[in-house]
């Protein structure tokens, strides 16, 4: 699972619902909107799954002095590429991994702080959205724009099927949705047409 | 809240009318070294043998007056600074240790690359680190750890840079400071340590200075009193000095235009005189105005070994990279205000690493626990709060 390649950062606060994780670095793949996410879990082999909702980058007084300075290309790069103002990434939790067994429920407890957080191998991403159990943790999330980060990371779950997988894949999602949401029809609708199946 | 601001505002006041008349009192005394550095410009070669006697700046073959402009900068160079911070050991806490962290910088200008930063972290903790001559290394022999770890990274990193180019950057001075009750050989012992690597930043062929912001030494004011004086030390240490507490920054501050230095001065400490000089290291030093046109002065301390001093092109090259690196943030050098963050160890940081050294000692199968004292300060400073019933 440690793949050091598909680090992230380390934990830096932790709740039950979710998490927030500390980089240096933004790379071009990660840390992205609606990615799936893994950490380890305190009890021995467990694992921790979460989406990414939120990137910030905190104001940094020392950066702030560079702004309208005109500062030589090597500061630049260096206020981007090395700074110790960690980039912040939050993480809703929506799943974990106990006995060898994928769950769809709020882990028993969070990650340890500066635990390392990962980002999901593509056989993991299939194994964990083979259900649908966790949108109902997605869609229940209040501190988090739910209906972006749903078709985000279902987006997400698509890329890693085999092509002739992946609109079947995102129809039975839109089914279970429509189950979901049979009461807000017009919140349905939002959802569905991010995902480009509401046709 | 324990400290009560209300009993401070008389004392506060107070305060506030003291600075000033002080201020009033040092715009004389500067106008006063103004006219004393003008009339004993050319006095330097009469009291270079007696300055050291009255702890004064020693002159060198520069008028004390001369001013020196901005040389230009080279199109490329190279920064490397260090800086280094430490946890003292706590004898109340759940386990004796230090930390040493060295923060690094190695700034290429004009390469369009992110510098490279690092930063190194020592723990100490086994007897033969946490004691030595029998003292548990905390206050100034830790200090003296840090600063010769310091000088070491510095070291290593030059020795990966090609020749020429390259300006080393240290903060505050290259004069290692040792307790003067510490026993003679073991002082010399580390000042021969820290000579070592200093030779070693010289055979890489990079140039090597110490920045000191804001400093408050007082040695070319000695210099002025004792040339006021016809040279003689006697009469300089019976008569008051006039220029007293006077900082060679205020000096210089009103002398040097934008972005010039001084004229350059050997530093009168015992360990330049006993150690450094005879290894070929000689502190010298020279004041630099970091300020661009048109902005108030920011005069700053610079010290750099004798080679460096005795070599015009180098010289010019610490001159220039210093305020180059200066002025990219307005009056510090950017690499080492760079390396200071690397090497800054934050509270939340501290608390971290006590959490995993108490963490390890668990699974050692050791009970670790905070003495007595240390346990209730963690339960009084936290969130005080004052009943106002």
């Amino acid at each position: 699972m440690s793949n050091g390649d598909l680090r992230v950062g380390r934990v830096l606060r932790v709740s039950t619902r979710g998490f927030v994780i500390g980089c240096e670095v933004m790379r071009p793949e990660i840390p992205a909107f609606g990615s799936f996410v893994q950490a380890e879990g305190v009890a021995p082999g467990s694992l921790i799954y979460g989406l990414i909702y939120d990137v910030s980058i905190d104001d940094d007084l020392f950066a702030r002095q560079f702004v309208v300075a005109n500062p030589p290309e090597e500061v630049v790069l260096d206020q981007r590429e090395n700074r110790q103002v960690p980039i912040e990434v939050s993480v809703l939790a929506i799943g974990c991994r106990e006995g060898g067994h994928i769950r769809h429920n709020l882990p028993l407890q969070p990650p340890v702080t500066l635990d390392w957080l990962y980002q999901c191998d593509p056989q993991e991403v299939y194994a964990f959205t083979s259900h649908f159990g966790y949108f109902r943790l997605i869609l229940e999330a209040r501190e988090v724009p739910a209906d972006e980060l749903l078709a985000a990371s279902l987006r997400a779950a698509a890329a890693v099927r085999p092509p002739s997988e992946r609109r079947p894949f995102l129809v039975a999602a839109g089914r279970e949705l429509a189950r979901l949401l049979s009461g807000d029809p017009v919140r349905l609708e939002g959802v569905l047409s991010r995902l480009g199946v509401s046709d | 809240m324990s400290l009560e601001l209300t009993q401070l505002t008389e004392q506060i006041q107070a305060m506030g009318t003291t600075v000033a008349g002080h201020c009033r009192q040092l715009a004389d005394q500067v106008a006063l070294a103004h006219s004393w550095l003008r009339q004993y410009a050319h006095e330097g070669a009469s009291l270079r043998p007696v300055a050291a006697g009255f702890h004064a700046a020693i002159p060198t073959d520069e008028p004390l007056d001369a001013t020196y402009p901005l040389p230009s900068p080279p199109a490329h160079y190279t920064v490397i600074a260090a800086d280094g911070s430490q946890i003292q050991p706590d004898r109340h806490g759940a386990a004796l240790y230090y930390l040493i962290n060295i923060g690094s910088v190695v700034y290429r200008h004009g390469s369009g690359q992110a510098p490279q930063v690092a930063s190194q972290p020592t723990l100490g903790y086994v007897n033969t680190d946490l004691y030595e001559d029998g003292l548990l290394v905390s206050g100034n022999l830790l200090d003296v750890r840090r600063d010769l770890a310091e000088v070491t990274r510095l070291a290593d990193l030059c020795a990966d840079e090609p020749p020429g180019m390259t300006v080393a950057l240290v903060d505050g001075t290259l004069l290692l400071w040792v307790l003067e009750e510490r026993p003679p050989d073991w002082r010399a012992a580390k000042i021969q340590m820290y000579l070592a690597q200093m030779e070693r930043i010289r055979a890489s062929g990079a140039a090597l200075a110490a920045f000191a912001s804001r400093p408050r030494r007082a040695e070319v004011t000695r210099l002025l009193h004792l040339a006021n004086m016809g040279g003689e030390l006697d009469q300089a240490r019976r008569t008051p000095n006039p220029l007293e507490h006077l900082p060679d920054r205020m000096v210089f501050e009103a002398l040097l235009p934008p972005g010039s230095r001084s004229a350059l001065f050997v530093s009168p400490a015992r360990s330049n005189r006993e150690g450094y000089e005879e290894a070929g290291h000689s502190v010298h030093f020279c004041y630099l105005n970091l300020a661009p046109a048109g902005r108030p002065p920011v005069v700053a301390r610079i010290e750099v070994p004798a080679w460096v001093a005795d070599d015009p092109a180098t010289l010019a090259l610490v001159h220039a990279v210093v305020v180059e690196q200066a002025r990219v943030v307005g009056d510090y050098p950017y690499a080492l205000a760079r390396a200071d963050e690397m090497a800054f160890v934050s509270t939340s940081e501290r608390n971290a690493l006590e959490e995993m050294i108490i963490a390890s000692l668990w699974r050692a199968g050791v009970r670790p626990a905070y003495s007595p004292k240390k346990y209730y300060k963690t339960l009084t400073r936290q969130g005080k709060r004052r009943y106002r019933g």
